[in-house]
């Protein structure tokens, strides 16, 4: 018996609800052994308007079930991911969005327009959540107004789906989320990596270079499945679940608290067929239960 | 690349604190490039898995070879014949090793010796004159295999062969290769910028998409070590910018 897993968001219907996450997949072009009936759609590593070389090393450090990085959103810029990947992704069978960056209100907007139009770009993730980078990023994610007025530079420039990618380092994520809901946005993914420190005790200095990290990985799920909860009873807009999902059974629990849809990052690096592995684990699941569609799983939702 | 569960064969000590451990991986072993790495995990394990340079590759089986610097290795060291791993390569681009020139030095520094052997074995089927060079602390911590029509050992101490680094006892060739700590690979590129070396960096993914392995280069930028390495010439690398405290093809 086959499971219906298709899911909407926003204006994309997605054959399945399991995505690569920003970052951890490339430009999907890069990533061995991959097996792409599985992916519902995938987000491409952040971009700049401009190449960017990002930071120095080390940028990783691993951690007690997790990692720590500070890449620095190391990137070719606009025009080489219009020229080498976009076209390549046009003719995919699932929708690829750009993650999208900015030390500014007006370089979202600015690169939104660039990228609306391209063929093989399906929509933004709109990336206020960045703790790497020296200007912009994060700074954004903190202040609702500011999330709000990024979020409505990119909506202004393109009919594209918007999704906003949320950070977790807030007092309120609820308030956060409505303000990117108000400001036009499609949907939210949630959380980016938990800002992070680790020393290394013989150099009496931060394991990395950028001296904080991102943290990411199992040791962040359970924080990472509150967040997203909270996220999902703030608005009406998908949320889409993201932080530390290894298996299939990590991935449900981000569905039943209220997630439409999830994204798979640091497990890639463990396991190149990691989404396939959680897309097929979810429909055993879902098989085994006896449900014939993903819409059929219980969620925990409660209304305030 | 491939991804396999592979089953250890065996495990012998080669130094003080360095063992190989064989792994039935037929795929790796039949395609493996000199200075290719695999990237071995274990479950349940730590989160990553550890590059780990393909030391020989017999047949069905390859061997890697390592040294308990943290939690990993140990664990890996503690595994038993039957046991498996998760083995996933091989990954990276290796040396290069034409024909053409008449000499090749292989020189390596403590767990830099990992790539020599299946180099060995590539040069001499280049037809090239092979001189192993390899250095260590002190006696105990010499790799006790080697693999070439000349062998020199050094040590910093001076308890065995020459007293000094491998690089310093090395004789010039056609083909220079070199893998050890970052410092010593510095020393290479001083000495023969046109060498072929294999860095050492912190890895996550080993296959191009974390973008954690970064090797600045004298040009600027950084490339990355897992896929565009992790051999470089040794004249390109930006040595000074390029973190050198942990033990070659060894994270934690």
């Amino acid at each position: 018996m086959s499971v219906d897993m298709t899911v909407r968001i926003g204006g994309l219907q997605l054959r399945g609800p399991v995505m690569a996450a920003s970052g951890t997949f490339g430009y999907g072009t890069e990533v061995p052994l991959l097996e792409r009936r599985a992916l519902g759609a995938m987000v491409s590593k952040g971009i700049f308007l401009k190449p960017r070389h990002g930071t120095a090393p080390p940028r990783i450090a691993e951690t007690p079930s997790g990692m720590l990085n500070a890449i620095g959103l190391q990137g070719p810029g606009a025009e080489a991911l219009i020229r080498d990947y976009a076209p390549q992704w046009a003719g995919w069978e699932f929708p690829v969005l750009v993650n999208i960056n900015g030390e500014s209100v007006s370089d979202y907007g600015e690169l939104a327009a660039r990228l609306d139009g391209v063929p093989g770009v399906a929509g933004f993730e709109v990336n206020i959540s960045c703790p790497n980078v020296e200007q912009g990023g994060m700074y954004f994610g903190n202040d609702p107004r500011a999330a709000a007025a990024v979020t409505e530079a990119v909506r202004r420039r393109t009919r594209l789906p918007v999704w906003v990618k949320l950070t977790p380092m807030v007092a309120d994520i609820g308030v956060i989320a409505r303000a990117v809901e108000s400001a036009g946005a499609d949907a939210v993914s949630a959380v980016n990596t938990f800002v992070g420190m680790s020393m290394d005790i013989n150099a009496y200095h931060p394991r990395l270079s950028f001296g904080t990290g991102g943290l990411s990985g199992p040791a962040i799920r359970p924080l990472a499945v509150h967040l997203a909860h909270q996220a999902a009873r703030a608005v009406d807009i998908p949320v889409i679940g993201v932080g530390g999902i290894m298996r299939a059974e990590d991935a449900l629990e981000f569905l039943i608290a209220g997630c439409t849809a999830v994204q798979v990052g640091t497990a890639t690096f463990v396991n190149p067929k990691a989404i396939a592995d959680v897309h097929d684990g979810i429909a055993a699941y879902l098989a085994t239960k006896g449900f014939a569609s993903l819409a059929e799983l219980p969620r925990y939702l409660p209304r305030d | 690349m491939f991804l396999t569960d592979a089953r250890v064969e065996g495990r012998r000590q080669v130094a003080r604190a360095m063992w190989v451990i064989t792994l039935d991986a037929p795929e790796v072993a039949a395609t493996v490039k000199a200075g290719q790495f695999v990237n071995l995990g274990l479950n349940p394990g730590p989160l990553l898995r550890r590059p780990f340079s393909v030391y020989r590759a017999i047949e069905d089986r390859i061997e890697v070879i390592l040294q308990a610097v943290g939690a990993g290795t140990a664990q890996l060291l503690a595994l038993r014949e039957g046991d498996l791993v998760s083995c996933l390569g091989p990954l990276g681009r290796g040396f290069e090793i034409r024909s053409g020139g008449r000499s090749a030095v292989l020189i390596s520094g403590g767990l830099g010796v990992a790539p020599m052997p299946v180099a060995a074995r590539d040069a001499r089927a280049a037809g090239l004159q092979v001189t192993w060079v390899h250095g260590a602390r002190s006696a105990e911590d010499l790799c006790s295999e080697s693999d070439g029509d000349a062998v020199i050992v050094a040590t910093d101490d001076g308890s065995a062969g020459f007293a000094g680094t491998s690089v310093a006892a090395a004789p010039d060739a056609d083909l220079v290769l070199a893998c050890g700590p970052n410092r010593m690979l510095a020393a290479v590129a001083g000495r023969w910028p046109d060498a072929q070396v294999a860095v050492e960096t912190y890895m996550g993914c080993g296959t191009g998409v974390c973008l954690g392995c970064a090797v600045p280069l004298k040009r600027g930028g950084y490339d990355l070590a897992c896929t565009e390495g992790p051999v470089y010439r040794a004249g390109d690398v930006d040595w000074a910018a390029l973190p050198s405290h942990l033990h070659y093809a060894a994270t934690a």
